[in-house]
């Protein structure tokens, strides 16, 4: 999906392996949501888990090195579904099979991020991995009819 | 973020956290909660006007509960919206940290 800088069907956001990059996602999920009316419980669940994928990819995939590019593309492939692809150049890692860790049960536990592939399994509606040529690619869908966000 | 306190009767502090509890959020609100982690023994975290809450807003949370609880005080989340309270469920913050929806339960469990 990267490479050709061309983005016919979908949107994309380029962000850097900066912490603070994260505060781009909320504002071009405004504008997706507006565009493309998805009602408020949706964007909740969507900026949760970009938030999650990300900071996984800075913190663990680049290791905290500030340098590197994500691409984001956003989708919306039928009425009701939309679709995030998360692409970076870091090492495997594939979030979708990842033992899930218990819930926190104490507060010496301070794994906060640990629980970051939970929430993204509990708040997204499909998660597929696939390893890339030169890194990782992440595809998180939701739907709007049905969320995973009305689940318990 | 807009983060404000109220002193109640019973020396309980109610900490209010106004917007989005995001990267930004938890960054803005940061080092106010570890000064009330440090000072105070008996807090209500007023979630009500809190309209997102990601892991980065979690640690925000987890790290004064845990400050508070190792100095013998008590800490209780009130009136976190349903998708909120979902991530507080779901990460497991609820078993450390109690969620009410009544400020008078809320209340009634710090003393």
């Amino acid at each position: 999906m990267t490479g050709n800088g061309n983005d016919t069907t979908g949107e994309r956001l380029n962000l850097r392996s900066r912490m603070f990059e994260l505060t781009h996602l909320h504002p071009w999920i405004e504008r997706l949501a507006l565009r493309h009316r998805i009602p408020a419980n949706t964007q909740f669940a969507m900026n949760l888990c970009l938030e999650e994928a990300i900071s996984n990819i800075i913190r663990h995939g680049y290791s905290g090195d500030p340098d590197h590019s994500i691409v984001i593309w956003f989708t919306s492939p039928r009425e009701d579904y939309f679709v995030f692809v998360v692409e970076d150049e870091a090492p495997p890692f594939n979030p979708v099979e990842l033992p899930e860790l218990p819930p926190l049960n104490s507060l010496e536990e301070l794994a906060i991020g640990g629980q970051g592939v939970r929430l993204l399994r509990r708040f997204a509606d499909a998660l597929e991995y696939q390893a890339t040529p030169t890194g990782n690619r992440l595809s998180i869908g939701f739907t709007v009819t049905g969320s995973a966000i009305a689940k318990n | 973020m807009p983060i404000s306190t109220e002193e109640l009767e019973g020396g309980i502090t109610r900490v209010i956290l106004e917007g989005r509890m995001d990267i930004e959020g938890a960054a803005a609100v940061d080092m106010r909660m570890n000064v009330i982690a440090g000072t105070k023994k008996a807090v209500i975290v007023d979630l009500q006007k809190v309209s997102f809450l990601g892991s980065m807003g979690l640690r925000a949370l987890v790290a004064p509960a845990r400050a508070i609880k190792g100095r013998g005080g008590k800490i209780v989340i009130f009136g976190p919206n349903e998708l909120v309270e979902k991530v507080l469920k779901t990460s497991g913050v609820d078993t450390m940290i109690p969620i009410h929806h009544e400020l008078q339960n809320a209340i009634a469990a710090l003393q």
